[in-house]
């Protein structure tokens, strides 16, 4: 199976991400900062380790910034449900996933979705008009899932720093791909899907602070202050209730000394370049229909949305399984995007792209999608 | 040589702590202590060596100190 979608989850993770969960499993199956143990205290150095170069890596204050949350989503939720009161205003672009739509629309908070545009300049604009006197929050993905589309976040942080905003955003689809650092950026959170660029295994994910939140959507046992019926106030024990995951911590760790190592730039170009390569060759194909500009460096993520006409996305993807490529059909939890694009009847076929993606994968993938044959095959099967 | 203990309430703070202190040159452990400003449970630095400006190098980076205890 040759697979394209790294999106979802990077396909294949490092050698050393796997050791370091299988070293956590075999030598740190003790709660950290529960005890006072010496391997209870040895684990939870190991975890102050992971948090401490996480911190660093994008350009967080210390360790204590760094939460260990479920997933990308969890940490999402939690920003939008510590920030945001009632009577609070939120603006969030028009590309957006669901796991921020959805959590807006429970809260029933009123927001502006701001249509981010080709033109930078304009995006901005569209942005500094949306900002009310009760927008609390400006909450943007640093990339479509769907599109690819990147955001301008640097700016965007700076003209909510000048407005007092606070500022999140959701680096689903840019940790690990482009670089990041929060104090440049002005980014009051951020979250992380580890499992995706910076090659972790699923089931975690990363809030990354340089604010504490007011409200809290989990509380419960930390190890500390346990007389006390109030929820800690201090990072990350507050936001960490019940006991973390030191496994997939430790897989964290591994994952940002892999990217580290190799170079994020280095590893945005080549997987661009893979992008690239296919866009080239079936932006040429009349049965193929693409929904954006040629993925340039610097503009979009790699990612690349596409279908095949008169073709349902699912079934599109089924065939293209069926030779062994492992792509995602459908709306990609982002109706948003979709809107965008106009394929909310159809969804459409994502590939993207991971850094152990090859030339010979994208060729193969390129081979298939020009072959008259699987051509054939699929347009009878949609008869 | 005195000893203190530093109650930081968090393991996170403990460490953090501790290493700040061991890369100036500080002997320092982390110990999990239960007390009244800890509420129940928490973590403390214990350190043997001058209080004066360990703590302050503590608090100047932002480490959370609840209580300091001569032992």
């Amino acid at each position: 199976m040759i697979y394209f979608d790294n999106a979802a989850t990077t396909g294949k993770k490092p050698k050393t991400v796997v050791d370091a969960v299988n070293f956590a499993l075999n030598n740190l199956s003790a709660n950290p900062g529960r005890s006072g143990h010496d391997l209870s205290i040895k684990t939870a150095d190991e975890v102050y380790n992971v948090r401490a170069k996480t911190a660093e890596f994008f350009g967080a204050e210390g360790a204590e910034n760094v939460i260990f949350t479920l997933n990308c989503t969890h940490s999402i939720n939690c920003v939008l449900k510590g920030v945001v009161k009632m009577g609070d205003h939120v603006v969030v672009s028009n590309l957006e996933h669901n796991a921020v739509m959805r959590p807006l629309a429970k809260m029933k908070i009123p927001y502006t979705a701001v249509e981010v545009k080709d033109d930078v300049g304009e995006t901005l604009d569209r942005f500094k008009r949306a900002i009310k006197p009760n927008t609390r929050l400006v909450l943007v993905s640093g990339a479509s899932n769907v599109t690819g589309q990147i955001l301008p976040i640097e700016e965007i942080g700076e003209i909510c720093h000048k407005r007092g905003v606070v500022f999140c955003v959701d680096a689903a689809q840019i940790a690990g791909v482009l670089t990041i650092n929060m104090k440049k950026m002005n980014i009051d959170f951020l979250c992380v899907a580890p499992h995706k660029g910076l090659y972790a295994p699923m089931g975690i994910g990363l809030l990354i602070c340089r604010k504490n939140l007011e409200n809290t959507i989990i509380e419960g046992g930390t190890g500390t202050d346990s007389l006390d019926y109030s929820q800690p106030r201090f990072l990350p024990e507050r936001l960490e209730s019940g006991t973390i995951g030191v496994p997939l911590i430790m897989g964290v760790g591994a994952g940002v000394d892999f990217v580290k190592k190799t170079g994020v730039e280095k590893i945005y170009r080549h997987e661009l370049m893979l992008c690239q390569k296919l866009y080239d060759v079936i932006s040429s194909d009349k049965d193929i229909i693409l929904y954006t500009k040629r993925p340039e460096f610097g503009f979009y993520a790699p990612v690349l949305p596409f279908n095949f006409k008169g073709c349902e996305s699912y079934h599109f993807a089924k065939m293209l399984n069926s030779h062994n490529f492992a792509v995602r059909a459908g709306f990609h939890c982002a109706p948003t995007a979709h809107k965008v694009m106009k394929t909310l009847n159809s969804g459409a076929v994502r590939v993207s792209f991971g850094a152990f993606n090859t030339e010979a994968e994208i060729k193969s993938l390129i081979s298939l999608l020009k072959d008259k044959n699987f051509k054939e095959k699929l347009k009878k099967s949609i008869e | 040589m005195k000893r203190y203990s530093i109650m930081t309430g968090t393991v996170t703070y403990a460490i953090k702590g501790r290493d700040l202190l061991r890369k100036n040159g500080y002997k320092a452990n982390i110990e999990r202590v239960s007390g009244e400003k800890a509420l129940g449970c928490g973590y403390a630095i214990l350190l043997d060596g001058e209080i004066e400006k360990a703590e302050e190098l503590l608090r100047r980076n932002n480490v959370k100190i609840l209580e300091i205890t001569q032992l």
